[in-house]
Order: structure tokens, then C-alpha cells, then sequence
């Protein structure tokens, strides 16, 4: 199937610096050209690909390209490109604004201690984010493709069940021992030791903090668990792909390799493997050779270049066989080595065009 | 100020660097002539620590143990703390039996947000204090979230905790964790143009939680003998000829400018080149760290 044209979602997953966020950008600039309306989402992506697209790097709502960076960047109507650079920040304050009660109520929540500082510290609060402003999106039919970078993890799929992680707090069962309430005697005892636990060792203040947090927080919690059933629902669907992005390393391509399993385990669907910066495509170029007439200083320079030039060309070779091994898993996307100096808007250019000839 | 004069060190870097590779050869460095303490931070329930890994094991045990002479490896994680700060602030032994028996609070303790890194947090206190004394520890810094999570957490923590055992407790590890006579952080970066850009801000980061920062290790550092004439000579000759060893030049000619920058915009901190090395860098790195470190 092809990537692009059938796909609604496409997820881009991989370990740290693999080159997740720019394989994004080009697969949707990718897609725009070839006329679909197309918005990518990041999570805290680099001030040069904010620049090349041409948006701020935290607006409030997704950004649409203006028509002469869409025309600067090939894409012809009804292709259209918008790019979301997303602030965890802001779409958590928004679910609380958006689902709270009372306007007084979202207040209190917002001004709590806890919550203040929750999506500093939270783990996986940055990738429920990521989960809750996905599921506007595809709810929303204003674009054909969303492509989503997710933050670096070493397990691609901790986005998938960070409602639930960072939801874990908001587990009735545990909380409510927490938060006064009513019930049979063993949780009223229950109740009383960790109250009496958190006083002594935490003191009263952080203790009624916490209880008003879980108190408030406690409401959104149907509204989150809805959501997430819904998203794992779809992500199920064939609209939906997830792509393993990898370097052109033998541990890269296990860490892909330990993504794509977990992927299906999950129930998933992995669209394939995207092998980023690889040389395999110099692997015919041919080794230097000093040429005849060559100044002493040119002719040493080139026989000091020669090991290099070898120890490339076996790299070269190497990654070419790399992507003969993810390709018997499933389809690989090669995307080259970009010569240093390349402007970020050349690549992206020359990445969408491996993604445009593939479809 | 030399190296082994400071007792912690944080190492930090994005994803890719090689931040553990580094991290695991400067440990087998410190271990010469020190007991080292190796530090991860993690969460068994993640798969395997590729940290652990290079010593042959699945994850870092809970409690420190020896990994090779002289070196001990230990995994901080939360409930390791939460018993330990139950233990000490709860009055009363039946309080604190009934409340390390409970399977709910500690459930609770885990699942509250900021607790489990509070635990984290209390945990490297506790395993500072730990007698026989450990020299010299090295802490793996997570790659995934902000390095900066944990050098920032004492003082969020202490919004959130203002009062009480615990945030005393807190205290007295930020004082260490922040004081330059004892602890510093190093940043492992790549001698390219994005990621010493990276370096840079995490660098003015980690001096905004007033952590010290003790230096920078250039990690991959390509092979370069190329005196001005010959870079001169070859960078015209290459130009529209396309052969193999020019992405190899690229590279040479990137990592200069790279080096240069790091030592312009920070020329108050060593910058310690590591060279790239094929075969089992954990390894290979330890003599050439040993050396640098020991200067």
C-alpha cells in the first residue's frame, strides 16, 4: 500500500537522533506535493526546521504555510501543508480549560502547586500531549494526512500508554484512598495512614496540595480514558502507519528492529523502516586518484584522503546491505547522507523526493 | 579544577552522541584508582539498559554491586527511596512497619505525580551516604525528557515540598548536588554543527539550576592530518569531483569548526576530544579518558 495516499496518520517513531522530526517533515512535504493537505506535528523541534517551514515554534493552533513559502517549497494546490509545533505545556492547560466544570474550577487547577509543576516533571506527560492533540486532529477532517514526529523515547511506543501512565495518578482505586471520602472500614484505615505518612514526611501543606490536585484532576478523568480508548481504536485501523525510523547502525537497527516487535505486539501496523543518512547510494563512486600534473601538496593530500576513502567506500557497502536486511522485514526508505553544509531546506527537499518517488 | 577533586559527576547528552558509551569508559577510567560508583536511572519494567548491557547484564542491580574491580553499578529508582525516606522521617516503628507494608501507599507513592522522581532523587542521597564510601560517581543521565530534569528537580521538588523531613532532606542534597567543590555535570557531544548547538543550551540550562559544569567530551572525533595547504589544495580539487572520502572530509572539515566553537564559546571549560573508534568503544575509550581525566 502506498505510504501516502492511503494513509490518515502517520506515526514516525525511533530512538534519539535518528532524524525522526526532519524524516517527518519531508514525508509531509512529500505528501503536500503530491496534493494532499497535510499537517505535521512535533514536539519540541529544532529552531531550523521552524525557520524553513516558516512558523513560530510554539503558536497556539497548527500554522498554515503561506502561499508563497507553499509555492517556495513546490507544493501546488490542492496540496497545502500546516505545521504544529507543539508546547506540552500549552495542550495540557488547554484540556484543563477545555474540560473543566467551571471556569473557577479550571482556575484552581491551574493554580495548584502540583499541576504547576506537573508537566516539568511527569514522565510521558510530553507524549500524552502528543496522544491528546492527535486525537483532535483526526477527529477534525480539515486535513487528509497528519504526520506525527514523537518525542525521542527509547521505547517508541511510551506514547501509546502515557494516558495511562500519566493518567496512573488519576486511578480511582489508588486515589480515591487519598482524596476524603466515604467507605467501609479497611480503606478508612488505609485512608488514615496515608494521610498520616504524607504529614510526617512531606508535611500538611504538600498533603491538602496534592488533595485539592487529585481532587480536581480526578474529574478529567473520564474525558482522558474516553479519548484514549478511542485513539487506540484507531490506530488500529489501516489509515493508520508506523514508521521505524533508523540510523545506519547495527545497534540502530536493533533498537528499530525491537520497536517494530513491540509495534505488533500491540496490534499496530508498521509501515516500514525509513534508513536515514545513508552512504549506500556512493557506494559506485569511484576511490581518488592523484592526477597526473598534480602539485606535491595536492598529491599528498589525496594519498592521506586514500584511507578515508576506502574506510567510506566499505561504509558505503555496509549501509547498502543494511537496508537488504530491513528490507526483508518490510518497505525501506532509503534517505541519503546529506553533504555537510546542505541548508535545511535543501534537505528536506532532497528526503521528499525519496518519498514522492516511492508514493 | 582536576577531575577526581569533584566527587559526582552527571553525564548528559541528547540521544546518538554516544552518552553511555562515554559514560561506561570513563567509569572503567575512574575505577583505576578510585571506587567508582556507576549510576543509572531506570525502570526495569523498560527492557534492558543498553548502559548495563556493556557490562553484560540486563539492567544495573537496585543495591550497589561490583560490576569489575573497583567498579560498583547500581540502578536508582524510586521505591528504593521511598522506603528509605519512610524509614528515616516517619516517627514510630509500628507507623513505619504499617506503612511499608502497604501495598496501596507505595502503589500511591509511585503513581503521584513528582513522587517517584522524588524518590529517584532521595535514593542517589541515600547511596552517597552508603558506607564503605564510594570516591568517585558517575551518573548516567537519561536521554530521553530533559537532562535537565534531574539538576532542576531539587528545586521544584522544594516548590511543591516546602516543609517538612523530606524537603530538609532535599535541601541538603541540592546544597551538594550544586556545590563546585563536589559535584559537576559533562556534556558528551558530537563534533558537528546541530549538535554542539545542542551542547551549548543545555550547557546555559544546566547553569541556570546552578549545576556546575565541568567540561565537554568531543565524542567521535574523525582522524584529521591535514596541514592548511593540503585542506586548501584538496577542498578545490574536490569541488564538482564527486569521489569516495569526500563525505570523510566533510566530516574532518565539520569537526574543526565544531571543536573551535565549542572552545571559543566556552573557553573556560576543557573540551576533550575522543576519537571514533570501530571496536567496542567502551573499551577503547577507558585508556585515552584516563588519561584526559587525570590532568
Amino acid at each position: 500500500m502506498s505510504l501516502m495516499a492511503h494513509h490518515r496518520l502517520l506515526v514516525c517513531c525511533g530512538a534519539g537522533g535518528v532524524g525522526k522530526t526532519t524524516t517527518a517533515a519531508a514525508l509531509a512535504l512529500a505528501a503536500a506535493r503530491s496534493g494532499r493537505r497535510v499537517l505535521v506535528v512535533t514536539i519540541d523541534p529544532s529552531r531550523r526546521l521552524a525557520e524553513t517551514l516558516g512558523v513560530d515554534r510554539h503558536p497556539d493552533a497548527p500554522v498554515a504555510l503561506s502561499a508563497e513559502r507553499l509555492s517556495a517549497l513546490g507544493i501546488r494546490a490542492p496540496g497545502h501543508l500546516s505545521a504544529w509545533m507543539l508546547d506540552p505545556r500549552k495542550v495540557s492547560d488547554d484540556v484543563v480549560k477545555g474540560f473543566s466544570k467551571t471556569p473557577a474550577e479550571a482556575e484552581r487547577l491551574l493554580n495548584n502547586p502540583i499541576y504547576k509543576n506537573l508537566s516539568e516533571m511527569v514522565a510521558g506527560m510530553q507524549e500524552y500531549t502528543a496522544v491528546e492533540a492527535l486525537h483532535g486532529f483526526v477527529k477534525d477532517d480539515h486535513y487528509d494526512l497528519v504526520v506525527l514526529d514523537t518525542p525521542p523515547s527509547r521505547d517508541a511506543m511510551r506514547f501509546l500508554d502515557a494516558p495511562e501512565r500519566v493518567g496512573g495518578f488519576l486511578d480511582r482505586r489508588i486515589f480515591s484512598l487519598f482524596v476524603p471520602g466515604e467507605g467501609g472500614f479497611i480503606r478508612r484505615a488505609t485512608q488514615a495512614l496515608i494521610t498520616r505518612v504524607m504529614d510526617a514526611a512531606f508535611g500538611e501543606q504538600t498533603r491538602t496540595d496534592l488533595q485539592q490536585f487529585l481532587g480536581l484532576f480526578g474529574m478529567l478523568l473520564d474525558h482522558l480514558n474516553r479519548n484514549q480508548s478511542e485513539i487506540e481504536a484507531f490506530l488500529k485501523t489501516p489509515q493508520v502507519g508506523f514508521l521505524l525510523v533508523t540510523g545506519p547502525a547495527r545497534e540502530a537497527l536493533d533498537e528499530a528492529f525491537h520497536f517494530a516487535e513491540r509495534t505488533r505486539t500491540l496490534g499496530l501496523p508498521v509501515s516500514g523502516y525509513v534508513l536515514n543518512r545513508s552512504l549506500a547510494s556512493r557506494a559506485e563512486l569511484p576511490l581518488p586518484e592523484v592526477p597526473h600534473g598534480a602539485s606535491p601538496v595536492l598529491r599528498k593530500a589525496i594519498e592521506r584522503l586514500r584511507p578515508h576513502a576506502e574506510a567510506e567506500l566499505a561504509t558505503a557497502r555496509g549501509h547498502g546491505a543494511l537496508a537488504d536486511q530491513l528490507a526483508r522485514r518490510g518497505p525501506v526508505y532509503v534517505l541519503p547522507h546529506l553533504a555537510t553544509g546542505a541548508s535545511e531546506l535543501e534537505a528536506l527537499d532532497r528526503l521528499a523526493v525519496v518519498f514522492g518517488a516511492a508514493g | 579544577m582536576p577531575f577526581f577533586q569533584r566527587r559526582i559527576h552527571l553525564i548528559t547528552g541528547k540521544g546518538g552522541v554516544g552518552r553511555t558509551t562515554v559514560t561506561a569508559a570513563l567509569a572503567r577510567a575512574c575505577a583505576r584508582h578510585h571506587r567508582t560508583l556507576l549510576l543509572e536511572i531506570g525502570d526495569p519494567g523498560e527492557g534492558p539498559s543498553p548502559l548495563a548491557r556493556l557490562f553484560g547484564q540486563e539492567h544495573l542491580p537496585s543495591e550497589p554491586a561490583q560490576l569489575e574491580p573497583g567498579l560498583f553499578g547500581a540502578r536508582l529508582w524510586a521505591p528504593a527511596g521511598h522506603e528509605g525516606f519512610l524509614r528515616k522521617t516517619l516517627p514510630g516503628g509500628a507507623l513505619i512497619s504499617a506503612a511499608l507494608r502497604s501495598r496501596a501507599l507505595s502503589r500511591f507513592l509511585i503513581a503521584a505525580p513528582s513522587f517517584q522522581e522524588m524518590g529517584v532523587f532521595y535514593h542517589l542521597l541515600m547511596l552517597l551516604e552508603q558506607k564503605p564510601t564510594f570516591d568517585q560517581v558517575i551518573l548516567d543521565m537519561p536521554a530521553t525528557g530533559h537532562a535537565l530534569a534531574l539538576t532542576g528537580l531539587p528545586a521544584v521538588l522544594l516548590r511543591l515540598i516546602p516543609r517538612g523531613p523530606i524537603a530538609t532532606a532535599i535541601k541538603a542534597g541540592q546544597a551538594y548536588m550544586n556545590d563546585p567543590a563536589k559535584a559537576d555535570a559533562w556534556l558528551v557531544t558530537l563534533p558537528e554543527k546541530l549538535p554542539v548547538s545542542e551542547a551549548l543550551e543545555l550547557m546555559v540550562g544546566l547553569r541556570e539550576t546552578s549545576m556546575t559544569v565541568g567540561g565537554v567530551f568531543l565524542n567521535r572525533v574523525p582522524e584529521d592530518g591535514f596541514g592548511p595547504e593540503e585542506t586548501a589544495a584538496l577542498q578545490a580539487w574536490l569541488v564538482e569531483r564527486p569521489v569516495q572520502g569526500e563525505a570523510a572530509f566533510g566530516r574532518i572539515l565539520d569537526a574543526r569548526t565544531a571543536a573551535d566553537r565549542l572552545r571559543a564559546q566556552a573557553p573556560d571549560l576543557p573540551v576533550i576530544s575522543l576519537p571514533e573508534v570501530p571496536e567496542h568503544p567502551a573499551r577503547a575509550l577507558v585508556a585515552p579518558l584516563a588519561l584526559a581525566v587525570s590532568k
